[in-house]
């Protein structure tokens, strides 16, 4: 399996390099201009030929192409033109905690209620529960998700004040002291980890109740019926295990969403996540940061499909790798 | 059925089945994360609230749709940042948008270059670091004499030399700084390079000298010489190719009546009071929090619950709902200095790209035509059904704020389609056999652009789409990503677009007409007339801006004369205000002029 992963990873290699170098060219042949802020009335038409030549847009793009090369080979990413000319790392460092927190517990949340719902609307199929169940899932599924944080915030912010709006932390939460901090953390992330699970946990439970319908009827399930175990081993020990073999899958292609971040959720709850970073970095034409986040989606969307496959053959032994 | 009850009950009690133990870990996690949240609300929710409820009080929270770009003057060019450095670092002059006239007013301690109406006089001359001023007889160089009881945070004394350092910094081509139109007068600058030892001197540490190659007028002068300064103590050292990554941008050391306590980026920047400052002196406020908050109906829900206490550019359809919510908001409007307009190309623009020829347009080449197309649109009818009391009709680019040079002889062009059709039948404009307009074969028809997510623009096009359809002209409608819409802006390869502008508080308005369509970058429509260029360098030459009144009186009336574009409407800028803010003056120069003066009720005396 060593020598499968490290194969993988080497085909990666130019896998991710090819992926920079097409964005490097697609974003500089797109329209728009990184210095276009400063090209306004009252400004001296210097100042952009000056950002320009600050930031090498100048020369031909295969020169530009070539100096970007050999710094990214020496691990040099650049500085974010739009963010006061942080080195782009540093932007992502900043932004990449946030993400991760809301992430990880959404996907902890989705995958908890997923799975649930999905085995209760697969073990009582086309009841009632399994129809509300059903109905509930495709109507959060469908919903968008920036409608239906702003509907919670209206709910639970406005209607009935129970959680804030947005932020991360309250005015002054300094002074409450660490786990005070934390809390007020907490409490500041329940709508907007509510809303992203719901979501989540939805499409989940539909993928759960699918392949667990298929394994329920399996010979094998039978078998265990009747050799007399109780149906919580059944289900649990034989049909579950199966069942979850597709959803292991769905792990890791989570992984690139635990880093890149969710737009919406972050421009509406106004969490400086990575989602907010690229978009923002898209529309300001702030091309090193483009890059480098591309450079993380794709590199973890590889990884992600690796840690896929890896997981297959760790939990299902018939598959060999 | 049992069995399944069974299994749900196993599941309920810990799922001790489960196949991956670390799901029931994550499970037990997440409903910390939320049993934890719950107790905050309630056991701990009372000292929590108390302890916020204080921070409250002695804190003004501004929602903010974007963080600052940089907390340095010399690099900064957000609103937001312009409104927190102004609080923060020291000015050499303090400005004043006198209302009664619509000029702007420089004050140093002791001079004032014109009385303004006691009732108008809103700011303290104690904000300048000046002490006085002397314009030389010929116009050609102006000393200051500085204060010497004026200090940065740390300690040291602001100095004459901190002002030459800090233009320097502003001139250096490698630091681009967006400011160096302002040393445009400069001694060399004429000749492409700034000689800084002969164009400011420093005899003494209270003595600032700043020559011009040419004669400027006072109040010009008094502007561009009044750019903020950084502590040269700090940035000495600093080198240009490192200054716009340097550290210290990140502590901004000022002496202002604010100073910076934390700054979270794209999050939320802290200033606090800054108790030893004279200029002019400590912030009224404890604490100003600004907080980024990008989405517009989150700002809004923070405004009706309290969470925040101003939120800018509240749209007029939501004032009834936000007003009915929320007793204890106010909407502020400031002056007119925003307006919206329709462009049409004046010229034909494939044939200038081509071969550098000014050609009139086939569609909107004649003043007659775009006559007519301003008489066809019903701009009340989008006031009334959008701007409502905060739009008015717009007549050409002087606003009605500026008092002393508006042309209130001047009326509107009222919506008239009848006459419309006449013009453009005399323009040879017939309609054809679907009703459209044709002239030699070419319908009258063409795209409208716009750029995305600006609801009034949107709302606004489709009126003119109908307006125009009502008199045989065909307009469509398409929207532009916003640094797409520009970029073609700039290359003129638009026909007809849809933007606005927002006009300084001096008159210079020759980047957008001037007839030298290479030099003057922003006349998008290649509008060409060589009085308006006449007009705005006779200005210019006076001395005293108020003489210059009858030139731009004509400016004015050539200007609604030619329609190069269709003027809309100006925008009063509204903005939501808790009531427990007091003291707040809203003026043209900006919602925040006098926030160092607010103050703050605290929350008892609002629930009472």
């Amino acid at each position: 399996m060593l020598i499968y992963i490290l194969k993988r990873i080497l085909i990666a290699v130019p896998l991710i390099f090819g992926v920079l170098t097409l964005t490097f060219f697609i974003i500089r042949l797109a329209p728009g201009d990184p210095a276009a802020f400063f090209i306004q009335p009252g400004i001296s038409p210097n100042v952009a030929e000056q950002i320009r030549a600050q930031y090498g847009l100048n020369d031909p793009l295969p020169v530009q192409y070539v100096k970007w090369l050999a710094n990214v080979l020496q691990g040099d990413f650049g500085r974010s033109f739009s963010r006061a000319q942080q080195p782009v790392f540093d932007v992502i460092a900043e932004a990449l905690p946030i993400t991760v927190t809301i992430a990880a517990l959404t996907l902890v949340a989705n995958f908890t209620f997923g799975i649930l719902i999905g085995i209760v609307s697969a073990v009582r199929q086309n009841s009632f529960i399994d129809r509300f169940l059903t109905v509930s899932a495709l109507f959060f599924y469908s919903m968008p998700e920036f409608w239906f944080a702003l509907m919670m915030i209206i709910l639970f912010a406005l209607k009935y004040p129970l959680f804030p709006a947005s932020g991360l932390n309250e005015i002054g939460a300094e002074s409450f002291g660490p786990l005070g901090f934390v809390l007020d953390r907490f409490w500041h992330l329940v709508l907007p980890v509510t809303v992203l699970s719901i979501n989540g946990a939805a499409g989940i439970a539909r993928y759960v109740r699918g392949s667990m319908l298929e394994v329920i009827r399996q010979d094998y399930i039978r078998t265990a019926r009747a050799k007399g175990l109780p149906e919580n081993v059944v289900i649990f020990k034989h049909a579950l295990r199966n069942a979850l073999l597709p959803v292991v899958t769905l792990m890791g292609s989570s992984l690139p969403f635990i880093f890149s971040g969710a737009l919406f959720i972050e421009v509406i709850f106004a969490f400086p996540g990575m989602g907010r970073v690229t978009v923002e970095a898209i529309f300001a034409r702030d091309y090193p940061l483009i890059i480098a986040n591309t450079f993380i989606s794709g590199s973890l969307i590889v990884l992600g499909n690796l840690v896929s496959d890896v997981l297959y053959a760790v939990v299902d032994p018939r598959i060999k790798l | 059925m049992t069995e399944y009850r069974k299994i749900l009950r196993s599941e309920l009690r810990g799922g001790r089945s489960l196949p991956l133990p670390g799901l029931v870990l994550c499970l037990l996690l997440a409903l910390s994360v939320l049993a934890m949240s719950g107790c905050n609300r309630s056991n701990g929710g009372a000292e929590h609230s108390a302890m916020g409820q204080a921070a409250m009080d002695s804190t003004l929270v501004i929602a903010m749709l974007g963080d600052a770009d940089y907390l340095n003057p010399v690099l900064g060019s957000t609103v937001t940042s312009g409104n927190i450095m102004g609080l923060i670092y020291p000015s050499l002059l303090q400005t004043e948008f006198d209302t009664t006239t619509g000029l702007l007013n420089y004050m140093a301690l002791e001079k004032k270059l014109r009385e303004v109406a006691s009732s108008q006089a809103k700011k303290t001359p104690r904000a300048a670091v000046a002490r006085s001023w002397q314009m030389s007889a010929d116009h050609k160089s102006i000393t200051y004499t500085l204060r010497n009881d004026v200090f940065w945070n740390d300690g040291k004394r602001i100095v004459s030399g901190d002002f030459k350092f800090s233009y320097k910094l502003y001139g250096n081509p490698v630091i681009a700084s967006a400011r160096q139109q302002y040393l445009a007068e400069l001694v060399g600058a004429d000749k492409g390079r700034i000689d800084f030892d002969r164009a400011i001197e420093t005899p003494d540490d209270t003595t600032l000298i700043f020559r011009f190659y040419k004669p400027v007028a006072e109040h010009l002068a008094l502007y561009h010489t009044s750019l903020t300064p950084l502590p040269m103590h700090l940035w000495k050292d600093v080198k240009p190719e490192e200054f716009r990554h340097s550290p210290l941008n990140l502590e901004p050391l000022g002496a202002g009546p604010y100073k910076l306590k934390r700054w979270q980026q794209q999050q939320q920047m802290i200033l606090v009071s800054s108790r030893n400052s004279n200029l002019p002196k400590p912030g009224t406020i404890p604490a100003l929090a600004f907080r980024v908050v990008p989405d517009y109906t989150v700002r809004l829900t923070q405004l009706q619950t309290g969470a925040v206490d101003v939120v800018e550019n509240i749209k007029p359809e939501d004032f009834t709902a936000l007003m009915k919510a929320n007793r204890q908001i106010d909407i502020k409007t400031v002056g007119l200095r925003a307006y919206d307009y329709v462009g049409w190309s004046n010229i034909d623009q494939e044939e200038y790209r081509r071969s550098g020829k000014v050609k009139p347009h086939p569609l909107f080449g004649s003043p007659k035509v775009r006559l007519a197309l301003t008489l066809a649109i019903d701009r009340e009818s989008i006031i009334d059904g959008y701007l409502k009391a905060y739009g008015v009709i717009c007549n050409n680019d002087i606003s009605p704020s500026l008092k002393w040079a508006y042309n209130n002889r001047i009326t509107p062009h009222p919506m008239d389609p009848a006459r419309a059709s006449a013009l453009l039948r005399a323009e040879g404009w017939l309609p054809g056999p679907d009703g459209i307009l044709q002239k030699q074969g070419r319908k009258f028809s063409f795209v409208l652009y716009t750029n995305a997510g600006n609801a009034r623009r949107n709302y606004a096009s489709t009126i003119i789409q109908q307006n125009l359809r009502a008199i045989g002209i065909d307009c469509k409608l398409d929207v532009q990503e916003s640094n797409v819409f520009f970029e073609n802006l700039q290359e003129r390869k638009l026909d007809a677009w849809m933007a606005g502008w927002s006009i300084g508080l001096e008159i210079d308005p020759l980047d957008v007409w001037g007839s030298d369509l290479k030099k003057s970058r922003f006349n998008f429509t290649g509008y060409v007339n060589s009085r308006i260029d006449q007009l705005c360098e006779l200005a210019k030459q006076k001395m005293d801006p108020t003489g210059a009144k009858a030139y731009w009186q004509e400016y004015q009336e050539i200007l609604h004369r030619d329609q190069p574009i269709t003027f809309l409407y100006w925008i009063k800028e509204t903005q939501g205000f808790s009531r427990r803010i007091e003291g707040e003056e809203l003026n043209i120069s900006g919602t925040f002029y006098n926030l160092d003066d607010w103050r703050l009720r605290p929350s008892a005396a609002l629930t009472q």
